[in-house]
């Protein structure tokens, strides 16, 4: 139907005196959604065995574009670890004091324990923090560049603090 | 009237009837599976409503756009074609070509207008939806810290694992190419999630509860 559409506008515009110029100026059909056009986009792609231009390996690293993949590196770090725990707690016997004893069994030492706390806390504390960031860019605001690297560098700062804060409890 | 029908064919296009067997199915799995752990009936009405809420977000978004769309059809394209056949009306030679292009006009400004409706308001709402899940999810920290409990509890779990749901929902959506691909990725994820939530529960209700598992771990 979409295609039908297209073809008798195409025809429409061919025939249309000067008059109409102004309503097909404003018809744009819509014929594909932005999905559609994306698939299509990607299979012709793959079908002409396209290599990939590359991207990450020459482009220049920037704080923003490393906050933005550590974001989301952390993201499905804490949501494995997370998806992780609870199958944990489906699996294994026993309840979950029992495994703290045995962690605490092991003697460690402060050292390492203050390292796995800080571990835990420092990506939830900059994915959290970031999380706001990008919440505040979601209202609008704080886009132009140097608003970016400011919040950016306040960001890794307050979170390093976070985490030393929380690992430290 | 052509367009009407026209457009009432697309409001609930087939993917989406696609989509809800698969929920059953999943729902029907992760049934199965609390019921195998030992769980009770409350989980089992947890993961439904977590299910649930992830789907009807989008079938309540294409009930309001049908009943939206179907209504703002009939005025578009009434009031579009009654411009248009009065406008065509002075011009010459062609008629037939006029006319029909006209009309076709008509449909295609009435089409811009509805097919940039059902889709496009779901994805909307989606976003909407995630920011929301976000600042509630940020509010639950305090709220956990200052009053642990297993209301607190349940809610962590189910803002936890949707906001995870949702944020590796777009991963996928951004990494994985390729209908078959993508199809597979999603479902996957449905069952990761799924499982997640139903092992939160189940920890909340048989062991000591996320809150308490935090600060049994931070005491150490």
């Amino acid at each position: 139907m979409a295609l039908l559409l297209r073809t008798f506008v195409r025809q429409g515009v061919c025939l249309a005196r000067p008059q109409c110029g102004v309503l097909y100026r404003h018809a744009a059909p819509m014929g594909t959604t932005a999905k559609e056009e994306m698939n299509k986009f990607w299979a012709k792609n793959t079908k002409l065995n396209r290599p990939m231009s590359p991207h990450v390996t020459i482009y220049k690293w920037s704080v923003p574009m490393v906050m933005s993949i550590t974001h989301r590196g952390t993201g499905v770090g804490l949501s494995g670890a997370i998806s992780a725990f609870a199958l944990a707690a489906m699996v294994l016997p026993g309840g979950f004091p029992g495994y703290l004893d045995l962690i605490h069994s092991l003697s460690v030492g402060p050292f390492l324990i203050g390292l796995a706390k800080f571990g835990i806390s420092f990506p939830v504390s900059y994915h959290t923090l970031n999380g706001i960031r990008h919440l505040y860019w979601d209202i609008g605001k704080g886009f132009k560049i140097p608003e970016v690297y400011r919040s950016g560098y306040t960001v890794i700062v307050l979170s390093v603090i976070a985490s030393v804060a929380l690992a430290s409890l | 009237m052509l367009v009407k029908y026209y457009r009432a064919k697309h409001i609930f296009p087939k993917k989406e009837t696609g989509e809800n067997v698969c929920v059953c199915v999943c729902v029907c799995v992760c049934v199965c599976v609390c019921v195998c752990v030992c769980v009770c009936v409350c989980v089992c009405v947890c993961v439904c409503v977590c299910v649930c809420v992830c789907v009807c977000e989008r079938f309540t978004v294409n009930c309001i756009e049908a009943v939206k769309t179907v209504t703002l059809c009939r005025f578009l394209s009434s009031a579009l074609l009654y411009q248009s056949t009065l406008l065509s009306r002075p011009l010459a030679v062609p008629h037939k070509y006029q006319e029909q292009s006209h009309l076709l006009t008509a449909r295609i400004h009435a089409s811009q207008a509805l097919n940039a409706g059902p889709g496009s308001k779901a994805a909307s709402l989606h976003w909407t939806a995630e920011r929301a899940l976000s600042i509630l999810l940020l509010a639950m920290g305090p709220v956990a810290y200052c009053s642990p409990g297993p209301v607190i509890d349940y809610s962590l779990a189910a803002a936890l694992t949707l906001h995870g749901h949702w944020g590796l929902g777009q991963v996928l959506t951004d990494y994985v190419h390729g209908e078959a691909k993508i199809k597979a990725a999603n479902a996957g994820l449905f069952l990761l999630s799924t499982v997640t939530f139903a092992g939160l529960c189940y920890f909340n209700y048989n062991d000591v509860g996320i809150c308490k598992a935090v600060a049994l771990l931070w005491s150490k």
